[in-house]
């Protein structure tokens, strides 16, 4: 496989259960070497786009490729994509060694030194049955597995969600330490802002089962700008990029407030030149975010169709 | 994947053993009191005659526990597909182990394959274990009794039994995949295992081979091989000296061929409130049944026939739980 490969390409991927359809013509191109953070609300879409990913369900219409083939295509290619499911599933019957041991048999790549130091570094009893773990210890024994085959790209499905803070805290830099060590790519999906910020570099919001806006953290930071003023031309819809009269061409309104002063707005726009009577501010992450967010919620931004990624 | 499938199975395994160990020291020991009494009856019967009254002693002596140990292995296989089959799969989905066994570099086909073939050969090694201990343990028996092809004997008895239990097996998995939850497909499991048991030799087992057909005059003797005898001139459970299975058996008739149901005389000898009297009423009148048999000399085939739709069915079973596996299970 060349390096140019994306570890995850996805073409019009839709996905229905019955009659809800929980994720409509999606269309991603992730590059190998990042920790994508994908977020949005509960029941956007996140744990579908992943276990299409890994190859657990299999898409309605279109298509999706990890590092270059079909998900779980063969056992070559499970081989190099490790999965941490919701909640963190392990064998409660079986003890944390007999995990590695599981581990160690059915993956031909398997790191037994990595898995049996990282066991010890948490403080986990080889000896002690999963099924009494702590969530956190839980949590942290299913990324070893997951991380001890080696693989090229690391898919976790809100792996800190039933985490306290501390244990979350302990867990994402566990990660953070194994994607350097291995190093991987890895998807991370969390409803959690705070989570993603911490440890991501590229960032997909999914929202309203669509991609809204997908990106590198520093593109899409230079790419949206708080624009304030417009008396009396903001409008207060955000519908789309006539709402605000005065602006130009190239603007693109992501969400729109109006304050006492005239409105503030979302900006995406490639130049941050201001028009006339306006000001403007950078936008942090967490603002960027929701704004796309609060737009998928809007009824008429349902059927808008998705915004291609920022230019790279 | 064999050493998980093992570890995941352990439990169920050394539970099942410990009853076959139970079970199989049972029937060996019956074995053993089984063919020292049939020594001794066959001695007595040389040196003092009275054969026939003897030998009815002697199985009516282990009537009961021969038939007993008979349903209980109809009873195993299905057991075994409730108990083993039907969780193997749904219990991974209920608690989403599957989800992380799935991501192991381990493709779903071969998850299932390592896991059927585990539970599968060990089912059939259980229930060919009993089946050939209690065919051993029972053999002076049925030979005395002479109707090893009667359905509930046949069905418990040499090879039967193991394509039974992979069938049960298999039938277990399947219905866990497409239902998804361990409780209700255990109880539906059983109900359709039970199913097959009923159907199967009611109507499909006695179809096999064609039947043939033969006649039988109704002496005092066959009379007595009745377990039933209808108003109107109908007869169940007549048995042949020569070991055929009946399958079918036409009403009482006449010389002339007539149903004597309806008849006088028939009326007559059924009023006697004395059995003795009624039979030996019926003997004088030279009455016969039309059969169709299955003969005793099929036996070995129909166990193989038998055998072999079992195989056959658990083969679809499996391709239709690989097909789910593969493509449809989230």
């Amino acid at each position: 496989m060349t390096p140019g490969t994306p570890v995850l390409e996805a073409r019009a991927l839709s996905k229905r259960y019955g009659r809800r359809q929980a994720l409509t013509d999606c269309d991603l191109t992730v590059p190998r070497g990042r920790v994508v953070g994908l977020v949005g609300p509960n029941g956007a879409g996140k744990s579908t786009l992943l276990q299409l990913a890994c190859g657990l369900i299999a898409p309605t219409s279109g298509s999706i490729r990890v590092l270059g083939a079909r998900p779980a295509a063969d056992a070559a290619h499970l081989a190099k994509v490790g999965f941490v499911a919701q909640d963190t599933p392990v064998y409660a019957g079986l003890t944390v060694g007999e995990h590695l041991r599981m581990g160690a048999r059915l993956n031909p790549a398997w790191d037994a030194a990595l898995a049996e130091r990282r066991i010890e570094r948490i403080g986990l009893d080889p000896v002690q049955k999963a099924g009494r773990l702590s969530g956190g210890q839980r949590a942290q024994l299913a990324l070893t597995v997951a991380a001890a085959k080696r693989p090229e790209l690391l898919i976790f499905d809100e792996p800190a969600a039933a985490l306290d803070p501390l244990a979350r805290r302990g867990f994402l830099e566990n990660l953070m330490e194994f994607v350097a060590d291995l190093g991987a790519s890895a998807v991370l999906s969390s409803h959690l802002l705070a989570d993603v910020e911490r440890v991501c570099d590229y960032l997909i919001v999914l929202s309203g089962a669509r991609v809204q806006v997908a990106g590198t953290v520093q593109e899409l930071l230079a790419g949206h700008y708080r624009f304030s003023g417009g008396s009396g031309s903001g409008s207060g819809t955000g519908g789309g990029i006539d709402s605000g009269g005065s602006l130009p061409p190239g603007v693109q309104v992501i969400a729109a407030e109006r304050t006492r002063g005239g409105s503030t707005l979302v900006v995406r726009v490639d130049d941050p030149r201001p028009p006339v009577g306006w000001s403007v501010e950078p936008v942090d992450l967490e603002e960027l975010v929701l704004a796309y967010m609060t737009r998928a919620g809007l009824p008429a931004a349902r059927s808008a169709s998705t915004v291609p990624g920022v230019p790279r | 994947m064999i050493w998980l499938t093992w570890r995941q199975f352990r439990t169920q395994a050394q539970v099942a053993l410990a009853a076959v160990l139970l079970l199989g020291t049972y029937l060996v020991l019956l074995g053993l009191q089984i063919r020292s009494r049939h020594h001794s009856v066959l001695a007595q019967c040389r040196s003092h005659g009275n054969c026939p009254g003897l030998l009815a002693s002697f199985t009516s002596e282990f009537q009961l526990q021969v038939s007993l140990l008979g349903y209980v292995l109809l009873i195993v296989p299905g057991v075994l597909g409730m108990f083993w089959g039907a969780p193997l799969i749904t219990r991974e989905l209920e608690l989403g182990t599957h989800r992380l066994v799935w991501n192991q570099s381990v493709t779903r086909g071969r998850w299932l394959a390592a896991k059927l073939g585990i539970v599968g050969l060990s089912s059939m090694a259980a229930a060919g274990v009993l089946s050939l201990l209690l065919t051993w343990a029972a053999s002076p028996f049925d030979q005395v009794e002479a109707d090893r092809f009667s359905p509930s004997l046949f069905a418990a008895r040499n090879i039967a039994p193991v394509g039974y239990a992979a069938f049960a097996c298999a039938l277990g998995v399947t219905l866990g995949l497409l239902v998804r939850r361990t409780l209700p497909a255990m109880a539906l499991a059983m109900v359709l295992f039970t199913v097959v048991q009923i159907v199967v030799p009611n109507l499909i087992r006695p179809n096999l081979a064609a039947p043939v057909g033969s006649s039988v005059r109704l002496t005092s003797s066959e009379l007595s091989t009745l377990n039933f005898l209808g108003q109107y001139g109908t007869v169940g459970g007549l048995k042949v000296p020569s070991g055929d299975w009946v399958v079918s058996t036409s009403p009482m008739l006449n010389a002339a061929g007539a149903n004597v149901g309806h008849t006088a005389m028939y009326a007559g000898c059924i009023d006697n409130s004395v059995q003795s009297a009624m039979l030996a009423c019926l003997s004088r009148a030279n009455l016969h049944v039309d059969l169709t048999v299955q003969p005793a000399r099929r036996y070995w085939s129909f166990q193989w026939y038998e055998t072999g739709l079992f195989a056959l069915a658990t083969a679809v079973l499996v391709g239709l739980s690989y097909w789910r596996i593969r493509g449809r299970l989230a």
